[in-house]
């Protein structure tokens, strides 16, 4: 079965000022056990598709399930099997973590005993033992997060959805989240996480579906998207303007990015030094040139036409945790 | 563990919850029980020897020798619109995020909302008994017996509930904070344009019109009642009507703002 089962989910707003299409087509596949992240700007439509699915929002159009149970229909069974960690879902401040632990478990039905085992392995299980009877505003941004993926894990859900969970995280405590969230993955927990970063993506991801103004615009694992592009990527460098326009013109089907242009061919390196003497010939000068395998970067700007901002950050927790 | 919880043992829990949180911002109690305390005094310090003991058989004896009976009704309408937190307790909720994680439970979002409701009821009977028994220590004794301060209490905790609807369903329409404390600004004309320092007979002209149209005034004279003049029935009636009315009218609003916001958009 189907962990969740997403076909042609639509979103509409609207209001006396304005008609907004959120949602315009999504569908998607998750098998059970896998994490499956959703790529995309802000403003793409991810988050509107988790509160859908993990029914806080009615569905305009389209259908989804969730283990095989109508998320319209039956949005009571759907709360039961799922845990949620959204970017607009709060903490109690005044509260200590183990305090919000408890209540939390309270409500999921455990009793006041179970309760409190369930509160020392959670808080165990995030981290947080130490800080458990300070109040929560006292805590860390990271710690923060990690408590709210505790609370998200009372229940033991089968599917966890978490929208942009390391957002305005730092790079470590980002590494730590990605850790818990592929340890929980290994323990059978299928995951659905959106984010903005496309490292993140391609570290936690073993399903990649890339959203756009609502649609979904490629969907596969990270390799196949990659491998989807094509070859290589060739990016060549220009000092000037007229050398950039005059390469467009000599080069074919190339990708503007500021000074750059990419070209996406098999075996780029053996083809710099062709295309290289084509420019050259023609009076071009070109600043620099570098091949690479595409990355997901590339994929996006594929796919979308534009490049996904706001990665850098990410690539400093990648490095951050090579040392 | 049991999914199913019962819809009161929810309750109970963000009760629980909900009075964790006030008793963690102790600060947040005192204002309204200070400015509840200060009327009492100020009034009594200020009125008490024109109206009090010393006005006995003069046209001003409306008190009957005890202006502390007479005046301590005020006091406690003021400690009832205390229950005007409710609203702002969901409003933190709302804004915080934390209604929507109890939203996205299955647990009953009826319950969410009446969390804050019930510890509106206690901060009520809590401001009103402690503005009560400040009146005892200075000298309230209620005409019809200590039975009259049970009277004083249930019809300040109708009204204060009528406040906490009111905060609730303005809290949730605003949807911020200062949406809810906006039923505070109702404190003005409730207590001003009513009998407050002296009885409705002694008023004139459109402060008399407006106090008849005051439900407030129905709600202090019905306290006075069993102060100052023994058992009314048929203004200890109108002060609970009106009290009733008032709690249900905004209740129904509350409920009405509530369904609206919880219903998925």
């Amino acid at each position: 079965m189907l962990a969740v089962d997403v076909k042609n989910i639509k979103k509409t707003f609207i209001s006396k000022q304005d008609t907004v299409e959120a949602v315009k087509d999504v569908s998607f596949q998750v098998k059970q056990g896998e994490i499956f992240g959703l790529l995309g700007p802000n403003g793409a439509g991810k988050s509107t598709t988790i509160l859908m699915i993990t029914t806080l929002l009615s569905i305009t159009g389209g259908k989804a399930s969730v283990l095989g149970i109508d998320v319209a229909t039956k949005d009571k069974e759907v709360r039961k099997k799922i845990g949620v960690a959204l970017q607009d879902t709060g903490l109690d401040n005044l509260l200590t973590g183990k305090e919000l632990f408890f209540t939390t478990c309270r409500l999921w039905g455990y009793s006041k005993k179970d309760s409190e085992v369930r509160t020392n392995q959670l808080l165990e299980l995030v981290g947080l033992s130490e800080a458990a009877d300070r109040r929560v505003k006292t805590y860390s941004g990271g710690m923060k997060r990690r408590l709210d993926l505790g609370l998200s894990l009372v229940h033991s859900p089968e599917i966890l959805f978490l929208d942009e969970p390391t957002t305005g995280l730092d790079p470590g405590s980002r590494r730590v989240l990605w850790d818990e969230i592929k340890r929980l993955r290994d323990n059978g927990v299928t995951i659905i996480l959106t984010t903005q970063y496309l490292e993140e993506a391609d570290e936690l991801a073993d399903r990649i579906a890339i959203i756009d103004e609502g649609l979904v615009v490629a969907e596969g694992t990270s390799d196949e998207l990659k491998a989807g592009i094509g070859g290589d990527v060739i990016t060549f460098v220009f000092e000037t303007n007229d050398d950039l326009e005059n390469a467009k013109n000599i080069l074919k089907n190339t990708v503007q990015e500021k000074n750059e242009l990419r070209i996406t061919v098999e075996d780029g390196a053996s083809k710099i030094p062709g295309y290289i003497k084509d420019l050259s010939s023609n009076g071009v000068e070109v600043s620099s040139v570098s091949a690479s395998k595409p990355t997901l970067d590339d994929v996006f700007l594929e796919v979308t036409g534009y490049r996904l901002e706001g990665s850098e950050d990410i690539k400093k927790v990648q490095e951050e945790s090579k040392r | 563990m049991n999914q199913n919880r019962s819809f009161i043992v929810q309750l109970q829990i963000l009760t629980k919850r909900m009075l964790l949180r006030v008793i963690r911002r102790p600060l947040a109690e005192l204002p309204n029980l200070i400015i509840s305390a200060f009327f009492l005094f100020v009034y009594d310090g200020a009125l008490g020897g024109v109206f009090g003991g010393t006005a006995s058989g003069t046209p001003f004896d409306f008190a009957k020798g005890n202006f502390i009976n007479f005046i301590l009704p005020v006091s406690i309408v003021s400690a009832s619109l205390s229950g005007a937190a409710s609203g702002i307790y969901l409003v933190e909720d709302i804004e915080s995020g934390v209604f929507k994680r109890y939203q996205s439970m299955p647990i009953s979002r009826w319950a969410i909302i009446l969390a804050p409701m019930n510890v509106g009821a206690l901060r009520v009977l809590l401001q009103s008994g402690l503005i009560l028994l400040i009146g005892i220590i200075i000298g309230a004794d209620p005409v019809v017996g200590n039975i009259g301060f049970l009277v004083v209490l249930s019809v300040a905790f109708i009204w204060g509930m009528g406040f906490a609807g009111y905060s609730v369903a303005a809290g949730i329409k605003s949807g911020s904070s200062q949406g809810a404390q906006a039923a505070t600004f109702l404190f003005f004309p409730a207590i001003f344009l009513a009998p407050t320092f002296v009885p409705r007979e002694a008023l004139k002209g459109w402060l008399e019109t407006a106090a008849a149209y005051n439900p407030t005034t129905y709600v202090i004279e019905a306290m006075r009642a069993v102060m100052v003049d023994g058992w009314e029935l048929d203004v200890l009636f109108r002060g609970y009507l009106a009290a009733g009315l008032f709690a249900a009218l905004t209740l129904t609003l509350a409920v009405i703002s509530a369904r609206k916001a919880t219903e998925k958009a």
